[in-house]
């Protein structure tokens, strides 16, 4: 059965009404200050769904009655409140929005004083918390106060230009599908104030009716952005998630690039500007991620699904060390943005990187090898599951193996990663081959996963 | 004995806010309030406590979370929001205000789609459905936003309190007007309708909302020994005292001597009679002053249950005109609204002074003079019954009245025995023409009381 609440170290997430609840908002807010050490405000910023206005009341509520004082950024997206976080004092912040679900969903993010996400440890403190209920209400006296930052977005966009030279990207014909969300409130002001050519689809913001799912796949990508990019000849087309921390894009012929591209793409990028630093990804990821790695003398750590093993890998070492973090889903950080899942810096830098190699996406993709990935789940017994891993492991013996999350071979031609899902009660299977297809992989893989069904 | 730092109840919440009234609470209760009232626009305000804020969020978080739409209209005294809730069409409304409790409280007054208090039965209700604690909730679909409307609800309250008087007569006698806001809802209220519309020549202290309550929140003599010196120091015609929420109303002569709250709420009964025929409701321990001023006017009084919720009621059913509770200060005049209102008692009392050419003292001079006593006694559980008999075996030729604890009516007198529903404490009220006489009862009284 598909659940329409899920608390776990990653946050809260649910159907609002059936699933998640205004005490969910109350009592993870109240934890998430008892968290919280330092006695300095909290930031809080939400996307526009109507659910989000009122989580967003009894997390300020909470939050005052811990005797905090609230910065309210208003409609932002996350990686505007992640930076906000950064440049003033906050203790922390909480992001109100469900980034890549549908309206009926929503969710809450953590972010910790420097605007990152919380680390495993501190994620299942706040969770122990929050089932103890352990909540620190003041005194009346010491009730905390509400006050406004209308200056977050505008001082985004400053470290924005920072950052990337937005005079080389004239030019280039970008479509931007905004998905209703909170991207078109920065892309808006860049557009005002520098010679970028991006047309914005379905950039009003909605409350209810999403222009379509936010999801950042090539599904949806299909759906208005292809044929827009198609239509006016664009050179990119790019759709963002509700709250602008990841990114799907289609090249100019309108055929959407698979999400498993992006972070080879960036990471091509990135390497050039900095050879030899490493790339952090996950062990679902294309090996085309450790191609590129070789070709500019980098390695690749691999750690297991979940953002909170990307940020417990990324605390370990230093920033100068690091060349990009990121998944198959599109969502990639890098380092000049604290590493923070950031769709904008995402579009910035791959616009950045076609501008740099005078070339279109299509033949950046062309000139990468093409390797066959299979992805499939499926429902199983969780009582039956370790059984399941050591037939894998057994029929496997041999060869190199990773069993930091479920079991990830690594064969001649290619790998496999059988795993449990942290976010549906499935396994997940994913083959690739870097020669011929992996149909007859993962074929083998479903036969012995599905006699556990 | 416990002491009640919260109370959820069939009157709401009420709590000392932190560890017992809580965000949690609070926003439970106002979701149970929205599944209620169904899915329809609620009014949402408060009174300056520095809580009010984060309760307001709470209380909104759960009204969103009901589906309702939430009208936010700030601070405002309770007969604003009262009257702005029945002329905008909204299904209820919840003021965060603890009314004259200290500032370490706060509590939600909850309304229904007339701007009145829930009666008896609306609570009951209400109080189940929070219990049961299984409401229906909205999904995004379903939900509604939040509106702010901060101006509207000063200009219809005071739209309707001028209708009932003359305002140029007033405006004309200039007078002189002391007021101690306790920096309360009403305090900016208050200084822009004293001074610009009534016209008078104001003398204000305590009137910043942002401040935190200089006195003890209910106004009383004790309370407003400020008040008083203002009026003394300035030479004022009439002082005024207000409680946080502006529903109720303390009242000082020239000389700055404070009148009795039954004496005040005689004189608006006198002022509001010779203007329009009505009749009078009050409840059981008002004095019999106000039989006397409506006796005057040829008018009935009717007698209820102590409450605002019971005194409304039956000014409802009966269509009186004017009614009130004597000892909490509070004017409720149907033509405004069915509430208690600071700002219509101050209107009927001006409206009348600009009327005639007497002081304020030499009209309060004129009421019958009663004297009057209260007190509290504790008592064990279980022995109630066995005091109220003794009370009644005391005074063999005494009228009894039921409707509300006991009140055992003499010739010379009454004496009002009744148990407060939060405590095992029974309040003891009695009153006579003869200081002596009021003295006996009294004593009389405590001593069986206490045995």
């Amino acid at each position: 059965m598909a659940s329409s609440l899920r608390i776990s170290t990653v946050g809260v997430r649910g159907i609002v009404g059936p699933g998640l609840k205004a005490h969910h908002a109350l009592e993870f807010a109240a934890a998430f200050s008892v968290l919280l050490d330092r006695a300095d405000p909290v930031m809080i910023a939400r996307d526009p769904r109507a659910s989000s206005v009122m989580l967003r009341e009894g997390i300020v509520a909470s939050l005052l009655a811990s005797g905090r004082d609230v910065i309210d950024l208003g409609l932002a997206p996350t990686p505007v409140l992640q930076h906000a976080i950064q440049r003033t004092n906050a203790a922390g912040g909480i992001s109100i929005g469900a980034s890549h679900n549908s309206a009926e969903w929503n969710a809450l993010k953590f972010l910790g004083p420097n605007g990152t996400y919380l680390s495993s440890g501190e994620a299942s403190e706040l969770l122990d918390i929050y089932h103890l209920r352990k909540f620190d209400f003041k005194d009346w006296t010491q009730v905390g106060r509400l006050h406004f930052d209308d200056e977050a977005i505008e001082l985004y966009i400053q470290e924005l230009e920072r950052v990337f030279d937005f005079k080389a990207l004239e030019g280039l014909k970008i479509v931007a599908d905004c998905s209703s969300g909170l991207s078109s409130l920065i892309l808006k002001r860049i557009k005002e104030r520098h010679p970028v050519n991006i047309t914005m689809i379905n950039a009003a913001l909605e409350s209810k009716n999403f222009a379509h799912t936010p999801n950042t796949n090539a599904r949806t990508v299909g759906l208005q952005l292809a044929p827009v990019v198609q239509a006016i000849g664009a050179d990119l087309g790019v759709l963002f998630d509700m709250d602008s921390d990841r990114i799907a894009v289609c090249c100019g012929d309108g055929v959407p690039v698979s999400e498993e591209m992006i972070l080879p793409l960036l990471a091509d990028y990135q390497l050039k500007l900095h050879p030899g630093r490493m790339v952090i990804t996950n062990l679902s990821t294309t090996s085309l991620v450790d191609d590129i790695a070789a070709r500019y003398n980098a390695s690749v750590l691999r750690v297991p699904v979940g953002r909170q093993h990307a940020m417990d890998a990324l605390a370990m070492y230093p920033v100068e060390k690091i060349a990009v973090a990121g998944e198959g889903t599109g969502a990639v950080m890098l380092p000049e943005f604290r590493f923070v899942y950031d769709g904008i810096a995402s579009l910035l830098a791959l616009a950045s990187h076609l501008k740099r190699e005078r070339t279109s996406l299509r033949k950046l993709l062309t000139q990468m090898p093409s390797y066959d990935m299979r992805k499939l789940e499926v429902g199983l017994d969780a009582k039956r599951i370790p059984e399941l891993m050591t037939e894998l492991e057994d029929r496997w013996a041999g060869a190199k193996m990773n069993t930091q999350d479920g079991l990830r071979v690594d064969i001649e031609a290619g790998w496999f990663h059988v795993r449990v899902s942290n976010t549906e009660p499935v396994v997940r299977v994913i083959a690739e081959m870097r020669q011929g297809s992996a149909e007859e992989l993962i074929s083998k893989l479903l036969e012995t996963v599905r006699s556990y069904a | 004995m416990r002491e009640h730092k919260l109370k959820v109840g069939v009157s709401g919440v009420r709590g000392v806010v932190g560890e017992f009234l809580t965000p949690l609470l609070a926003a439970d209760f106002a979701q149970a309030f929205g599944a209620y009232v169904g899915r329809g626009r609620v009014v949402l305000g408060r009174d300056t406590r520095f809580t009010g804020p984060m309760i307001e969020h709470a209380v909104a978080c759960g009204l969103l979370a009901a589906g309702c739409e939430v009208v936010r209209v700030g601070v405002q005294t309770t007969p604003t929001m009262q009257i702005y809730i029945a002329e905008t069409g909204a299904v209820g409304g919840i003021g965060i205000t603890a009314s004259h409790n200290p500032a370490e409280y706060n509590a939600l007054k909850l309304f229904n789609g007339e701007g009145l208090f829930f009666n008896h039965y609306e609570r009951t209700e209400l109080l189940d459905l929070f219990h049961q604690g299984e409401f229906i909730v909205a999904t995004n679909e379903q939900m509604l936003g939040v509106v702010v409307d901060q101006v509207t609800p000063w200009k219809r309250h005071i739209n309707r309190v001028i209708k009932h008087v003359d305002v140029e007569r007033i405006r004309s006698r200039r007078f002189r007007v002391a007021l101690d806001g306790v920096n309360g809802a009403g305090s900016e209220l208050s200084v822009w309708f004293l001074k610009e519309v009534l016209g008078c020549e104001l003398q204000a202290i305590h009137v910043d909302p942002t401040k935190a309550f200089p006195r003890e929140a209910e106004p009383k003599p004790e309370s407003l020994g400020e008040l008083m010196e203002l009026v003394r120091a300035c030479g004022c015609d009439i002082g005024f005292g207000q409680d946080p929420d502006g529903d109720r109303l303390a009242v000082c002569d020239e000389r700055g001597v404070m009148l009795d709250n039954d004496d005040m709420l005689a004189l608006a009964i006198d002022a509001a009679l010779a203007k329009g025929p009505g009749d009078v409701a009050v409840n059981l321990t008002t004095s019999s002053v106000v039989d006397d001023v409506a006796a005057r006017h040829g008018r009935r009084v009717y007698r209820t249950a102590v409450g605002e919720a019971n005194v409304v009621e039956r000014m409802r059913s009966v269509k009186a005109l004017i009614g009130g509770e004597g000892s909490s200060g509070g004017v409720i005049f149907s033509g405004t609204h069915l509430c208690r209102d600071s700002y219509t008692a101050m209107a009927l009392l001006l409206d009348r002074m600009a009327g005639g050419t007497q002081s304020l003292s030499q009209w309060v001079g004129e009421l019958p003079k009663y004297f009057r006593h209260s007190g509290k006694v504790q008592f064990a559980h279980g022995k109630l019954g066995g005091l109220m008999l003794g009370m009644e075996r005391n005074h063999p030729k005494a009228q009894l009245e039921r409707t509300d604890g006991l009140k055992l009516v003499l010739e010379d007198g009454w004496i009002h025995l009744r148990a407060s529903n939060t405590e095992p404490l029974l309040r003891v009220a009695v009153e006579s023409r003869s200081e002596a006489r009021a003295d006996q009862l009294f004593s009389e009284s405590m001593t069986l009381l206490r045995a």
